[in-house]
């Protein structure tokens, strides 16, 4: 990002904050994609990830979510805060379970996650087939797995960029990447397989 | 951005960076739904209220009223400030002696700047006072009274004052 042709994140905040809604457009205009797009494959459900994008955006106004420039960038800030706002969208539905979580034997944590509703991770949501099948796969993950991988993989962060937003420390994510990456090959695998039998059938 | 370092220690199985490819290239067409961005700078407006100033605050029955005011104390100056006159029923009076007060038959400014004037005598019909305000007794109409003249020193009429009616 150039300063000469645009405007900061730290400037447009203090603009922000001063009552400047052009600003905050910019801001908002600026971040919601990468989001956005983080939110839905983490959660599965557009919904939900609107939801995400407008929590995290109106913390951000109010002033509530206390974003310290000196500490990253904002994107990779707004980053750790959809994750959070995962986590708790996790623990609701975990509280009011709606699928029987699937068992994965080479995984060393059993996958607790249901990954959505019972519309979220099943419904399609892109047109394109090999990404949505990539999409449905990464749904299957474990969150702390799926998280790196999506951080990662779609993202563009470094392993200590995602060190920050995931709270953990760089060991951390690269073996919760690698271990991400081989449980979503194998997934995306078994599913070329079983639909290969059933086009030979 | 991924550093290189982190792309030589863990790379990528080259199948499935092709279907993270598909998948990014699929990604970048999805944004957030409209409707946030609205709902957000609605939030945004109600946290940042614009302050409008004080001539937009005011109705329009409240601007007829301050433009009512704002006439009656316009009028109301300029009559305070307007040089004020005497109001004369009828014409100047002016006082020569101690006597009774003369009527001026021309102006103040007139009499005052004559530099000779004496009193004189003179029997004037009833009927010529009329316009100086007398009033008249039709039956006595016909009669003449006895009046004071103030004259200028080529004897012209300044000013008239009554003796006696006859």
């Amino acid at each position: 990002m150039t300063l000469t042709t645009e405007q900061t994140d730290t400037e447009l905040l203090r603009q922000v904050h001063a009552g400047q809604a052009e600003a905050f457009t910019a801001l908002y205009r600026r971040h919601q994609g990468p989001l956005y797009r983080y939110a839905l494959l983490r959660c599965g459900s557009g919904d939900a990830a609107a939801d995400i994008v407008q929590e995290a955006f109106m913390g951000l106004l109010t002033g509530r979510l206390g974003y310290d420039p000196l500490r990253g960038q904002l994107q990779h800030f707004l980053f750790g805060v959809a994750r959070n706002l995962a986590l708790k969208l996790d623990e609701a539905r975990q509280r009011h379970p709606q699928l029987p979580a699937p068992l994965d034997d080479d995984d060393d944590a059993p996958d607790l996650d249901a990954a959505g509703d019972s519309a979220g991770p099943l419904a399609r949501l892109l047109g394109n087939e090999a990404a949505e099948e990539v999409r449905r796969a990464l749904s299957l993950l474990p969150p702390h797995y799926r998280d790196p991988v999506i951080l990662y993989e779609l993202h563009d962060l470094s392993y200590q960029e995602i060190a920050t937003v995931c709270q953990v420390d760089i060991g951390t994510v690269r073996s919760r990447l690698a271990r991400g990456r081989a449980a979503l090959a194998k997934r995306l695998h078994a599913l070329q397989a079983s639909s290969h039998d059933a086009h030979l059938a | 951005m991924n550093d290189n370092d982190d792309i030589k220690d863990d790379p990528v199985d080259p199948a499935l960076a092709t279907r993270f490819a598909a998948l990014r290239s699929e990604l970048a067409t999805h944004d957030a739904p409209r409707c946030v961005e609205k709902e957000l700078l609605q939030a945004f407006a109600r946290q940042f209220p614009i302050r409008q100033p004080w001539y937009r605050k005011l109705s329009l029955s409240q601007w007829g009223t301050a433009g009512a005011l704002a006439s009656l104390c316009g009028v109301a100056l300029l009559l305070a400030l307007a040089p004020h006159q005497a109001v004369t029923v009828g014409p100047p009076v002016l006082n020569v002696d101690d006597g009774t007060a003369f009527i001026a038959l021309e102006s103040l400014e007139r009499i005052e700047s004559e530099p000779y004037t004496r009193v004189v005598e003179a029997e004037l019909p009833q009927t010529a006072l009329a316009p100086l305000g007398m009033p008249l007794n039709p039956q006595t109409a016909g009669g003449t009274v006895r009046a004071e003249m103030l004259v200028a020193q080529d004897g012209h009429p300044l000013a008239v004052r009554l003796s006696a009616v006859n």
